[in-house]
């Protein structure tokens, strides 16, 4: 649905993006990642067609945003950083002047624009001033302009932000419900948001893809993490468990009471570590104190691809 | 492109914009016609519109000021640039909703003209003539302003901008005096808006100045289209 061929983007002398290429699924939820300054904006500036890459292609639906704009755009709702409001008018005749923009015949307006204002619950709304309403409401009324006309493919930079809890929870459910017959990209600071969300991610870094897997790739499932408090206050069992089988790290953790000592343990390949790590520990007759596993976060994983 | 018309021409009138365009217009037309032609008592409707034009150059930047650096600084132009319709057509529209309001004023303007025609004579004549010269003078300035527009990202830039280019281009055939250049004194000659508006004044009907009003609006308006369009390759957005 969406494909991003060797997009490169250059403003003067700066490379804000280096031959950028991902393929987003009719159906998916494509999540992009990245520090400030990764690029993210741009490429979703340049996958909607409002910047043209100084050099690769963007094709949504098959189209290209700058060489077919009509054909293309016609697949595309935008939700920028800012949404992109006219203060003076409604809710109401907001949402009809953009869905007349995208196409949509005159005698269906009034159905369509009630329907997506049920859908993002600006119904109660629909004779507000968009001046008037609060951020919350604003970024809905952004979303909902992005359903005007019924694109396929909807592009959303950072739709929560600035939202509070239960905001991003409506938005959040709100995505999922849209995400049903639509591919969907979105950016966001928040990895917790992209892991609920998205079925695919991409991490972008100085510009350039630095990942661009499916959500349950992102994970190596041959590695395991643990994290286990023992009841010594011992230095040297660290050495101890660095000879286990199938170690790969051993980082020992500050939280640890006095007499105790706690670390994190990576294993690699090892379909049993606990059983391991307890003969090694029993032999040794030191109590543990606790011992879980623990799930690899995206928020690790974009910490170790970004600092590689 | 009659969605965007009608969005930017409703917009001038739920603001303030539309209403202090209208009534700074009117009471200044006024003003002059009590000057030219009240306080005189003359029916010559010709210098009441030759003296409008200096009203024109100082309020149609208000108008235009709006129409792309408004929607550069609040980001709209990121909604009209990814939804289907063209370039060309966001720029007429915007364009034709700006010069509605100015017609609808110049209409108004007619008022003082009523009053000439009851208390002396008009001909029709003169009168359509002043009135077309007149219009198609004050388009001219809005298209020129709209260009400039494309280059300020803040509204009020852009108005002082468009006024400074009205100015200049009022004032080139008095640059072109005092060039002695001939090259280049038949360029400012050429494009003098006043030369053009000149024959109009004197109650001419000239198809040579129409036409290069016609294409003065028109190479501004794609000349507006093409900054726009090439803003997207350097990286501001194309409005």
């Amino acid at each position: 649905m969406i494909d991003i061929v060797n997009v490169t983007k250059h403003y003067g002398s700066i490379q804000a993006l280096r031959d950028v290429s991902f393929h987003a699924p009719r159906g998916s939820i494509l999540g992009l990642l990245g520090q400030n300054g990764a690029g993210k904006t741009t490429l979703l500036n340049i996958i909607t067609g409002y910047l043209a890459p100084s050099s690769g292609h963007v094709l949504l639906g098959g189209y290209d945003p700058l060489m077919q704009p009509a054909m293309a755009k016609r697949h595309l709702g935008y939700l920028p950083e800012h949404p992109p409001l006219y203060d003076e008018m409604t809710v109401c005749e907001y949402l009809s002047f953009v869905a007349e923009l995208r196409g949509v015949k005159k005698h269906a307006i009034s159905a369509h624009v009630s329907e997506i204002m049920e859908l993002t619950g600006l119904l109660d709304m629909r004779s507000r001033l968009l001046s008037n309403l609060s951020k919350g409401y604003r970024q809905r009324a952004g979303i909902a302009q992005t359903l005007c006309g019924d694109p396929d493919v909807l592009v959303l930079d950072e739709p929560t932000v600035g939202l509070d809890p239960k905001q991003i929870t409506e938005i959040r459910n709100l995505i999922k419900t849209l995400s049903k017959d639509r591919t969907i990209i979105f950016s966001s600071h928040i990895l917790s948001e992209i892991q609920q969300l998205c079925n695919h991610v991409v991490i972008l870094h100085n510009g350039s893809v630095k990942l661009d897997v499916p959500m349950s790739d992102v994970y190596d499932s041959r590695e395991m993490t643990l994290l286990c408090t023992l009841g010594t206050a011992q230095t040297q069992i660290a050495q101890k468990l660095r000879e286990l089988e199938g170690i790969r790290r051993v980082t020992p953790q500050s939280s640890a009471r006095p007499n105790e000592s706690a670390y994190t343990l990576t294993f690699y390949d090892e379909p049993d570590p606990e059983r391991k790590l307890f003969a090694l520990l029993s032999g040794l007759d030191i109590p543990i104190l606790h011992l879980s596993r623990c799930e690899d976060t995206l928020e690790q994983v974009f910490l170790r691809v970004v600092s590689e | 492109m009659r969605t965007i018309f009608k969005r930017d021409f409703l917009a001038y009138f739920r603001t303030p914009t539309g209403y202090a365009f209208m009534g700074v217009f009117l009471s200044l037309a006024g003003f002059i016609f009590y000057l030219y032609n009240l306080s005189t008592l003359s029916s010559d409707i010709l210098s009441f519109f030759s003296q409008l034009t200096l009203l024109v150059m100082l309020l149609t930047p208000m108008l235009a000021m709006r129409l792309i650096s408004e929607d550069r600084q609040k980001r709209t132009d990121q909604l009209l640039l990814t939804t289907p319709i063209s370039l060309g057509k966001t720029v007429m529209g915007k364009f034709l909703a700006a010069a509605c309001v100015i017609l609808i004023t110049i209409l108004l303007t007619n008022v003082y003209t009523l009053i000439i025609a009851i208390y002396g004579v008009v001909y029709p004549g003169e009168w359509f003539v002043g009135l077309l010269g007149f219009t198609l003078q004050s388009l001219c300035f809005l298209a020129l302003d709209l260009f400039v527009s494309c280059f300020a990202k803040n509204p009020l830039t852009s108005a002082v901008f468009a006024f400074a280019a009205n100015f200049v281009l009022w004032m080139t055939d008095l640059l072109a005096n005092n060039i002695s250049i001939t090259w280049i004194q038949n360029v400012l000659n050429f494009i003098s808006l006043y030369d053009r508006y000149e024959p109009f004044i004197l109650g001419q009907l000239s198809y040579s100045s129409i036409l290069f009003f016609l294409s003065f609006i028109a190479v501004c308006l794609a000349g507006a289209t093409h900054v726009l369009d090439s803003r997207r390759f350097s990286g501001g957005g194309a409005a």
